[in-house]
């Protein structure tokens, strides 16, 4: 229960929450932290900071303060690869990455949390690649003083499946290229995609193991790609072929190396020619050519995914549209862009 | 308690279909006898510890009914007509009481909960299954107080409409100047107009035989005679 007093009449009391200041620009924070004494000194900067009146909480068996709210909240919403601090700050308490990796945020339990009127949850972009520390979360309750139940039945939500909010490691794979058409094969023109793949796998801690290049011939690039798969690689890469002509036959031979899921076309511009395909468990992406003049694409999308252990099939590739097109920026700032970003 | 899968299936199939009402009111019906206390609540143990108020006429009331297997006629299923996805389990036996309420934010949450799916009633049935109860419900502990003749077994009271002559069972009847009346006389009924009549075949009974279906009886069984409606 909340008891408004008169800002003099406050003085002795505990202030029963943090005080915000803002000064624009300049600092956004507590002024007064939750348990502070009121005295006389503090009487003018209170009311600089407009504060009239102040609150004494006399809480019931039944309400929680929201700073007890919070710690349950973050309790239950942190996960694996998560970290905060027992220190809620004007109410609210910030979960980070507790490791690089990439965040995997329940949204089903995200939206039924936040459709309690009394708590809130804000996070980042599902999919989303953090560094260790990165702010990824973050969580209050609405009121000062909150009922106990509607808290308890937000907890419920969030432990349904564990948590809301996850930052996955991504294995650092073994990964093996295989460069395909004819054009590379015979020398005739200079192949571009192998310093490209190398950089963005080892920009994720992965590491190239071998690189073939083969013509265009399906039996050749199936025989590759077992060869590859034997060796026992995490990851498979193959570029060129993927498109429409009749020397494209670089699916065909994914299929012919005996991949039993196998999924072509993502919702993603650019990248929309982007297949995934497995054999056993080993995932193997095939590249369009738009990797080679496109900074970021569907590979960039999945890429991360595929290594964070998510098992990618036809409604990931299409529940990347929303948000899967690319505004094709003068000056790219992707991963901090919507491109990727609508689940 | 059966499974959940077993009582939707059998549900639905004494509904007539399988809806989004039915596994909404499958899992409210496993819910409520949970929270009560009553595991098996169509045993021949528990049967009799067990009311059932439902708010609403639609599917949902159905499964609820099922899954209990409450019934109007043994007065322990109560049907309050609210309008609200709402039933009240109550245990006799230990008098407690649980309204379990459907939430309006379930429904806003089913494509989060089932995006994979696009046709309408499909994803509704499927995100009613993975949505965790507390999504799905809110629940009050409630207390009911029932009046004895409200609760199952013989009539305990009957009177006769002052004004009709109807016998009106269980203090169903409004008490007018000192005088019982029945509800259609004291209050406006949900038909107008009420006529006696006269209809064909009026004097068919099934008989002390095992009987043919109702509309294959013989005509020559039938003593015919033309009737004329007043």
């Amino acid at each position: 229960m909340l008891k408004k007093v008169p800002l003099k009449d406050a003085v002795g009391s505990d202030l029963a929450h943090d005080i915000t200041e803002v000064r624009p620009g300049e600092f956004k924070g507590p002024a007064f932290r939750k348990g502070h004494r009121v005295c006389d000194e503090d009487i003018c900067r209170l009311q600089r900071l407009g504060k009239n009146h102040l609150y004494l909480i006399d809480l019931e068996n039944d309400e929680l303060h929201e700073n007890q709210a919070a710690r349950m909240l973050a309790t239950a919403i942190a996960g694996e690869g998560v970290t905060w601090e027992d220190n809620p700050k004007e109410g609210k308490i910030e979960m980070f990455a507790q490791h690089d990796g990439l965040l995997r945020i329940d949204m089903a339990a995200l939206g039924a949390l936040n459709m309690i009127d009394e708590v809130m949850c804000a996070t980042l972009h599902n999919h989303t690649r953090v560094r260790k520390g990165e702010l990824v979360a973050a969580t209050r309750s609405i009121p000062l003083v909150v009922k106990r139940e509607p808290i308890e039945r937000a907890v419920a939500i969030a432990c349904q499946k564990g948590a809301v909010v996850e930052v996955k490691a991504m294995k650092k794979a073994r990964a093996g290229l295989i460069i395909t058409g004819n054009e590379v094969y015979h020398g005739l023109i200079q192949d571009g995609f192998e310093p490209i793949l190398k950089k963005k796998l080892t920009d994720l801690d992965a590491s190239v193991e071998t690189v073939d290049f083969q013509p265009d011939d399906a039996e050749r690039i199936a025989r590759a790609i077992r060869n590859q798969v034997d060796k026992g690689f995490d990851l498979l890469l193959l570029t060129g072929g993927m498109s429409v002509d009749p020397d494209d036959v670089t699916r065909h031979g994914i299929q012919m190396a005996g991949a039993e899921e196998v999924h072509y076309g993502a919702a993603v511009l650019p990248g929309a020619m982007f297949l995934v395909a497995y054999i056993g468990e080993t995932p193997i992406l095939g590249v369009p050519a738009c990797g080679l003049h496109h900074r970021a694409t569907a590979l960039d999308l999945v890429l991360p995914r595929v290594l964070a252990g998510e098992r990618i099939g036809k409604a990931q590739l299409a529940f990347l549209g929303h948000g899967g097109l690319c505004r094709q920026c003068p000056k790219c700032s992707f991963p901090n862009c919507a491109f990727g970003k609508g689940l | 308690m059966k499974t959940f899968d077993h009582l939707l299936e059998a549900s639905a199939e004494a509904h007539g279909h399988l809806c989004p009402g039915q596994v909404v009111g499958v899992r409210m019906a496993l819910l409520g006898c949970r929270l009560i206390g009553l595991d098996n609540p169509r045993s021949i143990e528990q049967i009799k510890k067990l009311i059932v108020y439902v708010e609403m006429d639609r599917c949902t009331a159905d499964a609820v009914a099922f899954v209990t297997g409450v019934k109007l006629g043994r007065r322990s299923l109560k049907f309050m007509d609210y309008g609200i996805m709402a039933a009240t389990f109550v245990n006799l036996e230990t008098q407690s009481a649980f309204r379990i309420i459907s939430t309006e934010e379930a429904r806003d949450l089913i494509s989060l909960y089932a995006p994979e799916i696009t046709e309408k009633r499909r994803q509704q049935i499927v995100a009613y299954r993975r949505m965790p109860d507390c999504v799905l419900f809110n629940v009050q502990k409630v207390r009911v107080l029932i009046e004895p003749h409200d609760l199952p077994g013989p009539t305990r009271n009957k009177a006769t409409c002052a004004r009709c002559g109807q016998v009106v069972r269980d203090h169903r009847e409004i008490i007018e100047n000192g005088r019982p009346l029945c509800r259609p006389c004291a209050q406006s009924a949900y038909f107008k107009s009420p006529q006696a009549i006269s209809w064909s075949d009026m004097n068919w009974s099934p008989g002390d035989e095992k009987s043919t279906a109702y509309h294959e009886t013989k005509p020559e069984k039938r003593i015919r005679k033309t009737v004329t409606p007043c």
